[in-house]
């Protein structure tokens, strides 16, 4: 599905003493199967703003067009967009309440409507892909699993739904590099094999350099650039200026160039970093 | 949606209100409640509602804040009035639908109490739109010590209203941010017969309720590790003084009580 985002802009407790302008004219526009990173400082907007793409919080102005239908307009059926546009919270093992993580995850495929049978392959299906073993978890109540579990089965619930497009509010926030890999390749696989949207949103650049189509930057409620990481690595500079946290590899390759040593391709990751820097020393031997 | 509920909320300021010693604004509180009931007729409500306007003038709260803070309460408001419209007779008869009708008394009495609850309300929330709930429990405490003697738990009870007080804008953030992450998943809160509504709920409830006991285990805890003991020789950061701002507002209640008093006598 495509997303179009024209002028959006949310402020949270209108009126009051203390309103916040969370977003401010934003635009942008997503295509059809893109893999997108949204990264940003705390505070940034990126909660504010992938919320209003499944329609739970209404816009101050603007409108937001899902495959050319405008979801801001009257009439619309938010609960047919919500199906389509999956939508995991950041901290998303908070919403766990079923006494077994079968039934949690089983929640939004029933709500939908869908016969049992087919809740159960969904189940089955979800389950397998977040890397929770069913025979192992579906009976378990949801409660007693480790943070890292829980937030498995969050997610599962969500991918059950087989949603056009999902979104992920920080899926890996407050978990060890391993379970953060292990969710980092899970989205990759299911990108992979569902081809469906997904908007990955992050604090850190690094999460999302090596693996996404496109990255928006957000900085205090507007969009400060965007393009495919290539091109988000040539502002590097500006980036740096607002403090964002870029990927280890950038940060040395910039220090090269400080020195004078320069590298004619965009290095985001360690692996380009090593190549770039091996051609570097053949060229001077 | 659900955080449009003011109910014991904190508005920041820095007003003539906001600063007044929260011992006085209990009292003050306290004092006005009970001069709503000694009111006999329309001639009382001007010094009633004037007090209360002039309160929420200068405290500089909005007004749309404080109106927020009703919506919940219209539905028990709209049943009070009806019923007194239709059950208390006396005088002409206003309006005869042949099994209802609406006397003078009635409509009077109605009226009376419907602003009666509007401005109670309005006046008991606007003691906690101004104070912070580390100073309405200090001011509780304090005001609590002389039954001290007689056994009550003076610092315990503030204790306890003040963290309640200071969850419930924490539970509400919760529930709102619990109840989206529930639609996302199709849930819906809307529709359907009341069971259907009602068992709506328990996805909201159940992840509540963990996370208010999370908290409360988390607190708990939190102070003990900082050595927290209740009851006597603590001291405290910000002392409770009287000033000058204290006796304005002091008279200006005094002047708004006696006018009633005095109003009521002549009657
Ligand atoms: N429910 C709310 N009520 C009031 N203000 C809010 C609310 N949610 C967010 N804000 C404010 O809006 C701004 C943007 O918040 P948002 O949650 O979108 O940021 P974020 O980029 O997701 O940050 P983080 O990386 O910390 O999740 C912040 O200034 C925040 O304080
Ligand atoms: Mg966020």
């Amino acid at each position: 599905m495509s997303i179009r985002i024209e002028n959006l802009t949310h402020i949270y407790n209108k009126g009051l003493s203390y309103e916040t302008k969370a977003l401010d004219d934003v635009s942008l526009t997503i295509e059809d199967k893109e893999f997108v990173g949204i990264i940003g400082h705390t505070g940034s907007g990126k909660s504010t703003l992938i919320q209003h793409i499944n329609g739970i919080l209404k816009p101050e102005s603007g409108r937001i067009y899902i495959n050319d239908t405008d979801i801001t307009e009257k009439g619309v059926k938010l609960s047919d967009i919500r199906k389509r546009v999956g939508l995991v919270f950041q901290y998303p093992e908070y919403q766990l309440f079923e006494d077994t993580v079968e039934k949690d995850i089983a929640f939004g495929p029933l709500n939908m409507g869908l016969s049992p049978e087919e809740v159960d392959v969904r189940v089955h299906e979800a389950m397998e892909l977040v890397g929770l073993d069913h025979e192992e978890f579906a009976g378990r109540s949801p409660f007693e699993l480790s943070g890292g579990q829980k937030r498995r089965v969050a997610i599962a619930g969500v991918i059950a739904m087989k949603p056009e497009v999902l979104i992920m509010d920080e899926p890996t926030a407050g978990l060890d590099p391993k379970a953060h890999k292990d969710i980092v390749e899970m989205l990759v696989k299911l990108h992979r094999m569902t081809e469906c949207n997904i908007l990955l949103v992050s604090h850190n650049m690094e999460d999302v350099a090596e693996i996404v189509d496109k990255i928006i930057v957000m900085h205090r409620g507007k969009v400060f650039s965007q393009g495919s990481p290539a091109e988000i690595y040539k502002e590097r500079d500006r980036l740096l200026d607002i403090g964002l946290e870029v990927p280890q590899a950038m940060l040395f390759m910039k220090k090269l160039e400080d020195r004078g040593i320069f590298v004619e391709n965009n290095v985001m990751t360690m692996d380009e970093a090593v190549r770039e820097i091996e051609k570097l020393l053949r060229k001077r031997t | 949606m659900i955080r449009d509920i003011t109910l014991g909320q904190y508005y920041p300021g820095d007003s003539f209100i906001h600063r007044l010693d929260p011992r006085l604004k209990i009292i003050a509180t306290l004092v006005y409640i009970v001069a709503l009931f000694i009111m006999v007729d329309f001639t009382s409500y001007i010094f009633t509602i004037s007090y209360m306007a002039a309160v929420i003038i200068i405290s500089k709260v909005p007004l749309s804040f404080i109106l927020r803070g009703m919506k919940p309460i219209i539905l028990i408001l709209a049943c009070t009035f009806l019923i007194n419209l239709f059950m208390i007779k006396g005088g002409d008869v206003l309006l005869d639908m042949g099994f209802l009708t609406v006397t003078e008394k009635g409509l009077r009495t109605a009226i009376f109490l419907a602003t009666r609850l509007i401005m109670l309300l309005i006046v008991s929330s606007m003691l906690t739109f101004t104070t912070k709930p580390i100073m309405l429990t200090d001011g509780i405490e304090s005001l609590l010590k002389p039954f001290k003697k007689i056994g009550v738990p003076a610092h315990e009870l503030a204790m306890m209203m003040s963290i309640a007080l200071r969850f419930i804008p924490t539970l509400l953030e919760e529930t709102d941010k619990i109840m989206k992450a529930q639609l996302a998943r199709g849930a819906d809160f809307e529709n359907g017969s009341i069971i259907k509504r009602a068992k709506g709920l328990i996805p909201i409830l159940i992840p509540l309720f963990i996370s208010a006991f999370r908290r409360a285990d988390e607190l708990a805890m939190a102070m003990e590790a900082r050595c927290y003991k209740g009851g006597d020789n603590r001291t405290r950061l910000h002392s409770l003084k009287f000033t000058y701002r204290d006796l304005i507002a002091t008279i200006a209640t005094v002047i708004m009580v006696a006018a009633l008093v005095i109003q009521r006598i002549l009657m």
